[in-house]
């Protein structure tokens, strides 16, 4: 380690409104290291990385880059100084090329020269252990190579200053682990590697420095070495977490609400996603499908909620057929879907809570009375879904995009329990929630299962998650859907091997 | 919310335009004032007129809110209009009495509906684009008009391509010296019905789920498919309503410039409203307002041109207010 820090943040202070989100915050790093970053949902990490990336300006306190005060008005002048950021919102534009993408915003001059790019593209790639198809359209990326392309657009970029805001959130455990191995070598090359996250384990297992953040104020910063996993969850929840509920037996003679027959179903551009599909849903089960992201999962969920069609074998959910059975009606029998991508496919930004609160509600006939929206009840019902897991609000007219993705994403998992739920479908819904927040999530899912008879069925690229909170855990792999042998239903060794190679 | 400072704010960057206009002009500002306020409202007969532009116009507005609430951008009002006039007057010369005027009005709200249909069905099930489907049923809608007024349901022993005049006309309101018909009743009523039905019906609620954001409108249940073909249709009824009420309040026959650009001056109207339906009245009775006093401010030197050059600066502003926000949707 070198003795002066490459950034120097000295006493940040930053209020919104009358919301201090930062309080005299210190944050440093150095050259060659992985730092991180963590804290709650809420505690300032990204108000933080925004101040250092130039998007927003501190009210208080001073930015040093190799020693040098610098004042950052955009993040064009952070760039410049070599500091870049990948968001929790990847910034690929669907209908360019991938390596359109990779050079936006950073074109080496008037004319492209499109072979020389690509050759620079593949060097960087290769350097990482990444595989583009150049010309491909981007919109087909699954966001784990978005993620991807992201870090090599940094790289593009030539930033010495890294800033990545939960990289591994939608990576196989497998991808995760190379992504780190990557990122070794680039701090070994002489990155700066900031790392905001939520996953103790990166922290301890790939990162030299931490620094926690609770409600607005630096709690804790140090190396990593000698830390345990404990204290530095008192750090950031500020209590000790309580222990997780015991998992029961599933019981085979339950109801079935969910049976899949071989089926067969396409991705958007027109092979397979998911081809002969069995599987089974029972009442009162929480089960996991894990997998690395592409492998059906999102056409499995749009299955099942009769938004994909199904080409050949049969689906019967809520003991009826999935033919002629619209999406609007197995929401009514209780079917509640929990969004993969929030911004484009769960919320509407700009509407009110109340509003959004009513999407997938809107044929309920406790909110449709002859045609007409009963506000009454969906004031009561959007409080009800937004205080499920304490989301951060003023008012119910609010708009959802003035949350922060924290809370929107708990207002989004509160809803799915609102009007009865009978089969919960979960795409990642611990997605930029911090563990208090996802041991929670998970909680409620046990629970609803327990007491309402209604399963849950989560999908998630975070295989230890679904370990610890599921009953059973299933393998998404190469258009099946794996079932583990019974007595390695919850054995990470195996799942992982399945996840990797589909060989039990 | 936000958008009420930025409509003031338009407001006075046109005053200044227009003081900017005028120095170019014999016309000061304090009598450029003056011809618009004594042309448009200085007496009963003005006050008539400007309710006779603007009451048609503020149908077609209504149009083309409704279906930008469902993210569909109506060019089309134009045409379905043109239709919907058409098939009122064609009724109109059948059938005498209320009844008659009444089913006319239906037949040309109808017939609008009908041709906006194919744009609502091409752009749900083959994923054309309304605007360039609307576009094109414009000129066809345009030339069925020329076609049809000039020959099969011309009036006999006429020159020019019209219809007869219709059989039962819609009276005034009997406001003292005011001519005020009660299409304007009707027009008024309109963009309120469409507030309250799209902040409390659920299909309303589904159309703007559908214009706001069609990915979670899809995961919330909503069929939009039939949400799109619907609220185009929907649409092309009002702005064939529109054609229907010019026709037996106003014009009393059919010709094929009967519109006169009405249907794309409701876009204009309708971006100024923004998502609050009730501005496109104040909206709707400024241009009718400007339209009538334009003879007079010509005569006193203020060329018509800047009449129009005015709307269409307030428009492009309106416009790129409106615009902003959905850009940051992506």
């Amino acid at each position: 380690m070198s003795t002066k820090p490459t950034v120097a943040m000295r006493g940040i202070s930053k209020s919104f409104g009358s919301i201090r989100a930062l309080n005299e915050v210190d944050f440093e790093a150095w050259r060659g290291e992985i730092q991180a970053i963590v804290g709650e949902n809420g505690a300032g990490k990204t108000t933080l990385m925004n101040i250092l990336y130039g998007v927003i300006s501190p009210d208080q306190g001073s930015v040093l880059i190799d020693d040098k005060p610098v004042h950052f008005h955009s993040s064009s002048a952070a760039v410049a100084n070599g500091i870049g950021m990948v968001s929790q919102h990847y910034g690929i534009i669907p209908g360019l090329t991938c390596l359109q993408n990779l050079i936006l915003g950073s074109e080496p001059g008037f004319w492209l020269q499109s072979d020389q790019l690509q050759d620079r593209a593949e060097d960087l790639s290769s350097k990482m252990g990444f595989q583009f198809q150049w010309q491909d359209n981007a919109e087909k990326l699954s966001p784990a190579m978005a993620q991807k392309l992201e870090i090599l657009k940094l790289l593009w970029k030539n930033s010495k200053v890294m800033i990545l805001d939960e990289p591994t959130a939608l990576l196989s455990p497998a991808d995760g682990d190379a992504l780190f191995t990557s990122l070794k070598d680039l701090a070994n090359e002489g990155a700066t590697i900031i790392l905001v996250t939520h996953k103790i384990s990166e922290v301890l297992d790939h990162c030299q420095h931490v620094t926690v953040l609770r409600g607005g104020q630096k709690i804790h910063a140090g190396e990593t070495a000698g830390l345990t996993q404990s204290s530095l969850i008192q750090w950031i929840v500020g209590e000790s977490l309580s222990e997780k509920p015991t998992k029961d037996c599933q019981d085979d003679k339950s109801e079935v609400l969910l049976q899949l027959n071989g089926i067969k179903v396409r991705r958007d551009r027109g092979d397979f996603a998911l081809d002969g599909v069995d599987f089974t849903v029972r009442s009162g089960e929480v089960v996991g499908i894990a997998g690395v992201d592409g492998n059906g999962q999102k056409e499995l969920l749009e299955a099942i909620a009769g938004l994909r069609p199904i080409e050949a074998g049969s689906l019967e959910i809520f003991g009826r057929s999935g033919m002629n059975y619209p999406t609007a009606d197995r929401l009514q029998n209780g079917l509640r879907i929990i969004a993969e991508d929030r911004l484009k496919e769960a919320i509407i930004e700009q509407w009110n809570l109340e509003q959004n609160f009513l999407l997938g509600f809107s044929q309920m006939p406790d909110l449709n009375s002859r045609g007409w929206i009963n506000r009454k009840v969906a004031k009561h019902e959007a409080e009800s879904a937004a205080h499920k897991f304490s989301t951060q609000y003023a008012n119910l007219n609010q708009t959802l995009g003035s949350l922060s993705g924290g809370n929107q994403q708990r207002f989004v998992n509160g809803r799915a329990f609102a009007l009865n739920p009978k089969l919960v479908l979960a795409f990642q819904p611990a997605r930029g929630l911090d563990f208090k927040a996802t041991a929670q999530v998970y909680e409620q899912f046990r629970t609803l299962a327990k007491q309402s008879k209604a399963s849950v069925l989560v999908i998630s690229y975070d295989l230890d998650e679904l370990l610890e909170n599921c009953d059973r855990v299933v393998v998404a792999f190469d258009r099946q859907l794996i079932l583990p042998p019974k007595e390695d239903e919850l054995n990470r060794s195996a799942l992982g091997k399945l996840m990797v190679s589909g060989l039990k | 919310m936000k958008r009420i400072p930025a409509i003031v704010l338009l407001a006075v960057v046109c005053l200044l335009l227009l003081y900017g206009f005028l120095a170019f002009t014999q016309l000061s500002v304090a009598s450029a004032m003056s011809d618009l306020i004594h042309g448009s409202l200085g007496g009963s007969s003005q006050i008539s007129q400007t309710f006779q532009h603007a009451t048609p116009l503020l149908v077609a507005a209504v149009a083309v809110f409704v279906a930008l609430r469902a993210g569909l951008f109506n060019i089309g009002v134009e045409g379905q209009f043109v239709i919907g006039a058409l098939a009122t007057g064609f009724i109109g010369t059948k059938l005498s009495g209320g009844l008659g005027m009444t089913v006319a009005i239906f037949g040309g709200a109808a017939m609008g509906a009908l041709w906006s249909f194919p744009a609502g069905w091409i752009k749900a099930y083959k994923g054309g684009h309304e605007v360039i489907t609307t576009i094109m049923l414009n000129s066809v809608a345009g030339y069925i008009a020329v076609g049809l007024a000039s020959g099969p349901i011309k009036q006999a022993g006429q020159e020019s391509p019209q219809t007869a005049k219709i059989l039962a006309t819609m009276p005034s309101i009997p406001m003292g010296g005011l001519s005020i018909s009660w299409a304007t009743l009707i027009a008024f009523f309109l963009p309120l019905l469409a507030g309250f039905w799209f902040s409390r019906s659920v299909k309303g609620f589904e159309t703007d789920a559908t214009g706001a954001n069609i990915h979670a409108a899809r995961q919330a249940g909503i069929n939009t498919k039939r949400v799109i073909v619907r609220t185009m249709v929907v649409s092309g009824a009002i702005a064939g309503l529109a054609g229907a009420l010019q026709v037996v309040a106003y014009s009393h026959r059919f010709y094929p410039d009967i519109s006169s650009g009405t249907g794309f001056d409701a876009l204009g109207v309708a971006l100024l409203a923004g998502s609050y339906s009730w501005v496109l009245i104040p909206a709707a009775f400024a241009f009718g307002m400007l339209y009538q006093a334009s003879p007079l401010l010509q005569i006193d030197g203020l060329p018509k041109g800047i009449v129009d050059i005015l709307l269409a600066i307030m428009i492009i502003v309106g416009a790129a207010i409106r615009f902003r926000r959905l850009k940051a949707l992506g």
